[in-house]
């Protein structure tokens, strides 16, 4: 393979030049020294928790965050740092393996990667991890430095009509500028993504030399429409250890999550999104239970589950992501509106710090040995910031911009973070045994003025949301009481103005009446009392009368003629009452005082009669 | 050679008891150092990472070492210090070929020998072993001294020596050093 020969060139090449490397990074390594005294003796926090590891200001390395990764090489503890570069872009694309502060080897990459992993493919037993690099439609595996698997991205299916439009070509029924609307027209219909990397290429041609120069090579060609892997991470398999089985999770540019298991390199599950995954963080094992958080172009963040096979929409961000952490359970993302924001995996909003300037990256600090995991950021203004949760604890200042920083074990050393600059320089920084990460009181004050400051709300408690279901409740019993109080109104004005009631209000003749009924049946007494109410008024020519159901009642004295009343006094009266129903069913007896020559009663009393033993 | 050591006898230097400790970065060789001055009987096969830290006693030139031999992981660097107490040589250890990690030894050093118990003795001797000097990316023993910024220590006796603890090459050139420089204190 191409590759292979280079790889052996490379290691030539790096073998020719160790030694000059080794003495210029000892000697780059000295100067630094020098200046980091400097620089303590100048600025006032003298105690800065990173140690400069090395500096190589020369290597004009161009990578990405993704790009990074520590691969155990050898299986001996002893971990390598693998950087893919690169290159211009277009050109000098490689990978680059340190150990320790030199290049141990460095392999050519065909085409730009957007991600390195190092995975265990197999389980065989010195646990070596193979790296792999996606780069294109292809993801290029290397065991112990070598060349091992490319495997393809499935294609595509071509338009029918550019299908349909190339084999026009082939047959020569249209020419070459024919072909080239043709297509034009089919990227207006169908847009540019949909489209096969030839015809893409053919439209930006105008030069008809090249046009014809670029036909004649493919036109024989099998028309392939493949997709190109924008991102890619690793998932345990199904045990959460170190060094056990992974698969692969791979982004593609047809807006689909692949995951991918590199025994044979089957794809396992396939999921679909809205739009292209730019991000990708994972937890959880493969067969167990995982989550997907993915963030893709149109600037939201998604969510996968084992056994869905689309993504659910989790946060729609203001403005782009430039990098994506998952913080214990919270998504921790940066975006290009100089925002650090922290999202529950429900897409709630936790917080949110606006930085000074623009992010560059993210990454996550896992200091196993504080038990504290950190998220570095690194700045426009060339500062790298670290973040406990949302308390700012420590900071970096740097040369340059950092671009792409990684956190990690390298070489013996398990806190170690490589930073790479804009400027293409490599700076490894190792956390000192002693840093212990406080947060910076004084900047308290800037950070709660440039964030969004949180109002102090109590917590909903549940006596609340009880209330507020019992609220509806309580609108519904108020009704039925106003409702009730109405029909006791109707009916006590009713009763008033047929003087029903035994307290007669009447100014000329207040009375009194009250009934008692003695004995259990059939035959009662009714004792009946009548009190003149007012201070100094007798009343004159009153009459008792009794009404009843004949049927059931017999009074043996219906008519009870009333003396004169003297205020204050109590008068009573007493009549017998036999019940002459058989059926001893109970009813009541009304009893009124009448004023001689008068029609309507004065008082009224109604007797509900309790119901009467049988007689004996 | 009895004549001599009867004669060192009546001078009262024979079997001094010295304790020293011994510390350096994980990986760096303390344990392979210490075994190449056992008997060959005691001699272990094997060398793990040690773990908290090990005793081990041997002589050399009359004198009776009894040698710490602290665990060099990060996590139990912490236990350093608890053992400065009552000693009378530090021995450092130092992966001349780990130039990545060359920072933080110094910056272990630095801690070590700013430790009140350490700074408290400024006569006490610190020698160092550049070990691994074998290896193909091995930084000399100079370059070494200068990224460690030894020439800085005005006072204390320091001695560097390149070594390696698998054929045991410099070793007793190093601890030559250390006896003279004790034999000489105890004067």
């Amino acid at each position: 393979m191409d590759s292979d020969e280079q790889n052996i060139s490379g290691l030539l090449d790096d073998q020719s030049t160790l030694d000059d490397r080794r003495t210029s990074s000892s000697l780059s390594n000295q100067v630094i020294s020098g200046e980091s005294k400097e620089t303590l003796i100048s600025k006032p926090e003298i105690a800065s928790k990173w140690l400069t590891a090395y500096n190589d200001n020369l290597c004009s390395l161009y990578t990405l965050t993704a790009c990074i990764c520590f691969v155990d090489l050898n299986g001996d503890g002893d971990q390598k740092l693998v950087i893919a570069d690169l290159g211009n872009g277009v050109q000098g694309m490689k990978l680059n393996i340190y150990k320790g502060t030199f290049i141990l080897s460095q392999l050519t990459l065909i085409d730009c990667p957007s991600g390195v992993v190092s995975f265990y493919m197999d389980s065989n037993a010195p646990r070596i991890p193979a790296i792999g690099v996606a780069s294109g439609s292809y993801l290029y595996i290397y065991k112990n430095l070598k060349p091992f698997y490319k495997f393809g991205l499935p294609s595509l299916e071509i338009h029918p009509s550019e299908q349909d439009a190339w084999n026009q070509l082939v047959a020569d029924k249209i020419d070459a500028s024919q072909l080239k609307v043709l297509l034009e027209n089919l990227r207006i219909e169908v847009g540019e993504a949909s489209l096969t990397a030839r015809s893409q290429r053919l439209i930006d041609l105008t030069d008809p030399g090249v046009i014809d120069d670029f036909i004649g090579r493919y036109k024989d060609q099998p028309l392939k429409r493949s997709t190109i892997i924008t991102c890619i991470a690793t998932i345990k398999k199904t045990v959460d250890e170190d060094n056990n089985l992974n698969c692969l999770i791979i982004g593609t540019e047809n807006k689909d999550i692949l995951i991918i298991e590199p025994d044979a390199f089957t794809i396992l599950t396939s999921v679909q999104l809205p739009s292209i995954p730019v991000f990708l963080e994972i937890s959880g094992l493969f067969n167990v239970e995982y989550r997907v958080i993915v963030s893709c172009r149109d600037a939201c963040i998604y969510t996968i589950k084992r056994g869905f096979k689309t993504g659910r929409l989790c946060v729609q961000l203001n403005s782009q992501p430039v990098g994506l952490v998952r913080y214990n359970n919270n998504i921790i993302v940066g975006t290009m509106d100089q925002c650090l924001s922290c999202f529950t995996i429900n897409g709630n909003c936790v917080w949110k710090i606006n930085q000074q300037s623009g992010i560059t990256c993210l990454t996550a600090i896992e200091v196993e040995i504080l038990g504290l995991t950190l998220i570095a950021v690194a700045l426009e203004s060339r500062t790298v910031v670290f973040y406990n949760g949302k308390s700012k604890v420590d900071t970096i200042e740097t040369e340059n911009v950092i671009t792409s920083m990684k956190f990690g074990r390298y070489g013996r050393e398990d806190n170690t973070l490589v930073m790479v600059s804009r400027s293409g320089s490599l700076s490894i920084r190792i956390l000192k045994r002693t840093a212990k990460f406080t947060s910076i009181e004084s900047d308290f004050g800037e950070a709660g003025s440039g964030s969004t400051m949180k109002m102090n709300i109590p917590k909903k408690t549940k006596l609340f949301i009880d209330q507020s279901v019992r609220e509806p409740i309580h609108r519904a019993f108020q009704q039925d009481l106003y409702r009730l109080r109405l029909v006791v109104a109707r009916a006590y004005v009713k009763a008033i103005a047929a003087s029903l009631n035994p307290m007669s209000s009447n100014a000329v003749d207040p009375l009194k009446l009250s009934a008692q009924v003695h004995g259990l049946g059939p035959v009662f007494r009714l004792i009946l009392e009548i009190q003149n109410t007012s201070l100094d008024q007798p009343s004159y020519n009153l009459n008792l009368f009794f009404y009843c159901d004949v049927k059931i009642y017999r009074i043996h004295r219906n008519f009870i003629p009333v003396p004169n009343l003297q205020p204050g006094y109590i008068y009573t009266f007493a009549t017998k009452v036999e019940c002459v129903n058989e059926l001893n069913v109970s009813d009541f007896i009304k009893i009124h005082v009448v004023r001689e020559g008068d029609s309507t009663p004065i008082i009224t009393a109604i007797i509900n009669m309790p119901s009467s033993e049988t007689p004996v | 050679m009895s004549l001599f050591s009867r004669l060192l006898s009546y001078l009262g230097l024979k079997k001094k008891e010295v304790n020293i400790l011994v510390v350096g970065l994980d990986n760096s060789g303390k344990t392979t150092i210490l075994n190449n001055f056992k008997k060959d009987e005691d001699k272990s096969q094997e060398i793990v990472a040690t773990i908290g830290f090990n005793v081990e006693s041997f002589h050399v030139n009359n004198l009776t070492f009894s040698a710490f031999d602290m665990s060099g992981q990060g996590r139990y660097r912490n236990l350093w210090e608890h053992y400065f107490k009552g000693i009378h040589a530090i021995v450092f250890v130092i992966d001349s070929s780990d130039s990545l990690r060359l920072v933080v030894a110094k910056d272990e050093l630095d801690l070590m020998l700013k430790h009140d118990e350490i700074a408290s003795k400024p006569n006490l001797p610190l020698l160092i072993f550049a070990n691994k000097m074998d290896l193909r990316d091995a930084l000399s023993s100079v370059r070494i001294s200068q990224a460690l910024g030894l020439e800085s220590l005005q006072e204390r006796p320091w001695h560097i020596q390149a070594s390696n603890a698998i054929t045991g090459q410099g070793l007793q050139e190093g601890i030559q050093w250390l006896t003279e420089q004790l034999i000489n204190q105890k004067k």
